[in-house]
């Protein structure tokens, strides 16, 4: 078996590994975690009306950081 | 009951006449069914879909005005402003009892203009809402959550508290990325030992090193990061510690392989490096994990004390903040209401329950002209009174600060472990050192020599005396846990078991902490219903206790024509035409009612129409096993002493029947404290065991802090470990199972410093080839766990 199988096999499935691995850093570090409860719960109340309004959530805070002047 | 239906709202059931009807709907109140209306406007109405009409508090109607929170002194003390120039606060929701509610605050919220994010937890109901200070004013956001049936109030977020969740969301990053790189390393590791013995080609292998060499990398800089910084710090002070060891033993041997890997000859130990990191880090997070949070017990005890009090100007009554009432304010308080400042009665008179700072039960009766202390509860009188002191200098805001400091002075026994690491770090860098000049010196290629000196790192790998403790201490918590004995603090085991002196409270610890009736003397023949109905209407504790006693005999409670409670006499009431007369001696001698009746115990005379007709004598009862639990300490060689608020022959009394030698009576929360301060000064360590609010400063003074499950609310936060029983079994069991750990402390640490004094020497004399390395690092930990494992089979057997 050529060497360079082996080494290609190791990189994609370390890369493929990592990819997981970001995707859990990146919920951790956005507070999905943090409560445990919340999290567990979060399956029941989870639907379309709650994508929609995140999406809008997220609309409506770039519009105030436009607009927000602080004094 | 068939009449009963529960509300559309909060689902508490009432009876159906005094419901409000609106078409299929019944609710409790008005504020039900505001919430009730509010809800379905604003198309939330699923919310109680989701709750599964779990049954909730109705909302409160009367609300102090919410336009304080506007205040710029509010804005100054709680209001942060965040990287985006939004305005961030953080508040403490009342009313939260389900998942759903948390929905639904969460989606009210995030409906309002302006507001960006809000964020409540579940688990402590602390939310933290960010909004546009220009759209929307903090009030606004209040009143959205007082209208929809909750409450908030801010609290100040302090930095400690960010400060430790920061710190455990950095260990869980950095164990993610540790246990991901270890375990890939790991498999990879098997294919280079299977070649190892069989044979692969010199590329495959350098395959495999450069495989695992890019995987430890960020294993050892971005896991191991918090090795360099704290040998860094360890440096600084002049401390050789574990950091130091791990940081030079994992990056001598990083360097190393990585120099093999590129001369295409020897043994990498890329899998060494990622596993003492991921080893030691996991240790290290265990130990951060079970640490108490200081900060969260002050929150707590901050929320007890209301921001505002009423006060009387001009013949008005108005609130006014706390901290800005002067001397010479006159304070309106009416019953069942707490007295937040001191000072000296104008106008009405009543009793005043003042356990919080005696720890007596019995209420005291003030009139005009006495003064009263804040921290102390108005039970049925509506007084007002001239302020002698501001806040800042009364007794309750002393007692704050005082616990205050006490909880952050409370004395630190080092822990074992960490003594041990010095000395251990030390030895092994020492040997290491040596190890490589010896054979260098006696002729071998710096290659060889480097590599011998390295295997003494490797192989002493401190994984298992990290692991020694921290495992050790947490199956130690969970046999606690699971016999009604929580720790808050893993490193309190330790602590616990070096403990020589125990200081024990009287009333609620030692004792049962309620009077039980042991004596009936019935002189007529009488209708017990009488004086079940009669001592059912007082909340006095002896009226409880005969209420208690009288329960067996399934009496039922009959209306009472009139009912006067005396305070410090008893009670004087009339039904079905006769007199009834409940009280001590004092009151039959003001109604002109002679009686001869001599006790050491609380005595309760029951008379009907001027007649003694039956004595009842009360005790408060010494608790199951607390003769045995003191003997049984005595003989373990700690030393016992009681503290009481009571005077010196209840005092007396009990400790002679527990055998009790050293008590000490008429004490106060203040020389509680210093009581304990006094023995901490003799060098003793000190457990102090507590249930009351007079108990906090001394609880949080001592070593340990023991507090009883039923306790009040402040004394459990404060305390360390909790009793959930309140029995003094749980007590015995306590000290028990903190012996048995910390013997498990040092028999893991017996191990892995026994196990390193046989494989230091091999190394030295060159004897370790890599896979001997890596099983053995495996073994002793896998030891350590074991070895750990076996309290339970230890508890069980005594």
């Amino acid at each position: 078996m050529d060497s360079w199988v082996i080494g290609m096999m190791l990189g994609v499935s370390v890369f493929l590994g990592a990819i997981a691995l970001v995707g859990f850093l990146w919920a951790v570090k956005n507070g999905q975690f943090d409560d445990e409860q919340k999290f567990l719960s979060a399956t029941k109340f989870d639907g379309e009306d709650e994508l929609n309004d995140a999406v809008n959530q997220e609309r409506k805070k770039e519009e105030l950081k436009k607009n927000y002047k602080p004094e | 009951m068939s009449n009963k239906v529960s509300c559309s709202h909060c689902h508490l059931e009432f009876s159906k006449e005094v419901m409000i009807v609106e078409g299929e709907n019944y609710f409790c109140c008005n504020g039900c069914q505001g919430v009730f209306h509010l809800l379905n406007e604003e198309g939330l109405d699923s919310f109680y879909e989701k709750s599964k009409n779990i049954k909730l508090t109705p909302p409160t109607e009367n609300f102090e005005d919410s336009s304080t929170f506007n205040t710029k002194s509010f804005y100054e003390q709680f209001v942060k402003v965040n990287s985006d120039g939004f305005s961030e606060v953080s508040l403490i929701i009342e009313g939260i009892h389900c998942s759903a509610c948390v929905w639904l605050n969460e989606k009210a919220l995030h409906k309002m203009d302006g507001v960006i994010e809000a964020n409540i937890n579940f688990t402590n109901n602390k939310a933290t809402i960010v909004w546009a200070d220009d759209v929307v004013k903090l009030s606004q956001i209040i009143d959205m959550i007082r209208s929809i049936g909750y409450n908030a109030f801010a609290y100040d977020a302090s930095n400690q508290e960010i400060h430790a969740n920061k710190e455990r969301k950095a260990y869980y990053l950095k164990m993610a990325v540790a246990i991901f790189a270890s375990m890939n390393i790991m498999w990879i590791a098997v294919a280079q030992y299977a070649g190892y013995f069989s044979g692969m080609s010199g590329d495959v292998k350098t395959i495999l090193n450069i495989a695992e060499g890019i995987l430890a990398t960020p294993v050892l800089f971005y896991s191991g990061w918090i090795f360099f910084r704290g040998a860094y710090y360890g440096i600084k002070t002049k401390v050789v510690n574990m950091d130091l060891l791990v940081a030079t033993g994992a990056t001598l041997t990083y360097v190393y392989s990585i120099y093999i890997t590129m001369m295409e000859h020897g043994e990498a130990y890329f899998d060494s490096v990622s596993m003492i990191i991921t080893f030691v880090l996991i240790g290290k997070f265990l130990e951060v994990l079970s640490k108490k949070n200081a900060a969260d017990t002050l929150d707590i005890i901050g929320k007890n004390i209301p921001s505002e009090v009423k006060i009387l100007k001009d013949n008005t009554i108005s609130t006014c903040r706390l901290d800005d009432v002067k001397v010479g304010d006159i304070v309106v308080v009416s019953s069942g209401e707490r007295v937040l400042l001191d000072g000296e009665i104008t106008k009405g008179s009543g009793t005043f329950d003042e356990s919080n700072l005696t720890g007596e039960s019995e209420p005291i009766y003030k009139d005009v002209g006495d003064s009263v202390v804040s921290g102390t509860t108005s039970i049925d009188a509506d007084i007002q009174f001239r302020a002698t002191k501001d806040f800042k200098h009364s007794t309750l805001s002393n007692l704050v600060t005082l616990l205050e400091s006490s909880i952050n002075k409370k004395p630190k026994i080092q822990q074992m472990a960490n003594r041990l690491s010095e000395y251990f770090s030390t030895a092994i860098l020492t040997f290491a050192f040596l190890t490589f000049v010896v054979w260098w010196m006696w002729p071998h290629s710096f290659e060889t020599s480097f590599m011998v000196g390295i295997s003494v790192i490797v192989i002493a790998c401190p994984c298992a005396l990290a692991l020694a403790t921290p495992v050790a201490t947490l199956v130690g918590l969970g046999l606690g846990a699971s016999r009604g004995i929580l720790f808050k603090e893993a490193a309190q085991l330790e602590t616990m078991a070096k403990i020589d002196t125990l200081v024990l409270d009287k009333t609620g610890t030692i004792t049962v902490g309620k009077p039980e009736v042991i004596k009936e003397h019935i002189y007529k023949e009488f209708d017990k219903e009488l004086l079940y109905s009669l001592v059912k209407s007082s909340n006095h504790p002896i009226a409880h206790g005969i209420s208690e006693y009288l329960k067996d005999d399934n009496l039922d409670e009959i209306l009472l024509d009139e009912f006067t409670q005396i305070p410090a006499l008893g009670m004087i009431s009339t039904c079905r035409g006769l007199k009834l007369l409940g009280g001590n001696k004092k009151l039959l001698e003001d109604n002109d009612v002679k009686v001869e009746f001599e006790s050491d115990n609380s005595v309760f005379y029951f008379v009907i129409d001027e007649e003694v007709v039956a004595i009842y004598e009360l005790r408060d009862k010494v608790k199951d096993g607390a003769k045995e639990l003191v003997n049984s300490l005595k003989n373990k060689g700690i030393q016992t002493i009681m503290l009481t608020g009571d005077h010196v022959n209840i005092a007396k009394k009990v400790a002679l029947e527990v055998g009790i030698e050293n008590y000490n009576y008429n004490q106060t929360p203040q020389s509680k404290a210093k009581f304990i301060e006094a023995l901490h000064v003799e060098n003793k360590h000190v457990v102090m065991v507590g249930d009351g609010v007079n108990d906090i400063l001394a609880l949080a003074q001592a070593d340990i802090g023991i507090v009883m499950g039923s306790g009040s609310d402040i004394a459990v936060e404060v305390g360390d470990v909790v009793l959930l029983d309140d029995s003094l079994k749980s007590l015995a069991d306590a000290f028990k199972i903190s012996r048995t750990t910390f013997f498990l402390i040092k028999q893991n640490l017996y191990i892995s410093l026994g196990y390193n004094a046989i494989t230091i020497p091999l190394a030295m004399a060159g004897y370790v080839i890599p896979l001997v390395a890596a099983i053995s690092m495996s073994v002793s930990s896998l030891l350590v766990v074991g070895n750990s494992m076996r309290i339970r089979y230890k508890w069980k057997n005594n």
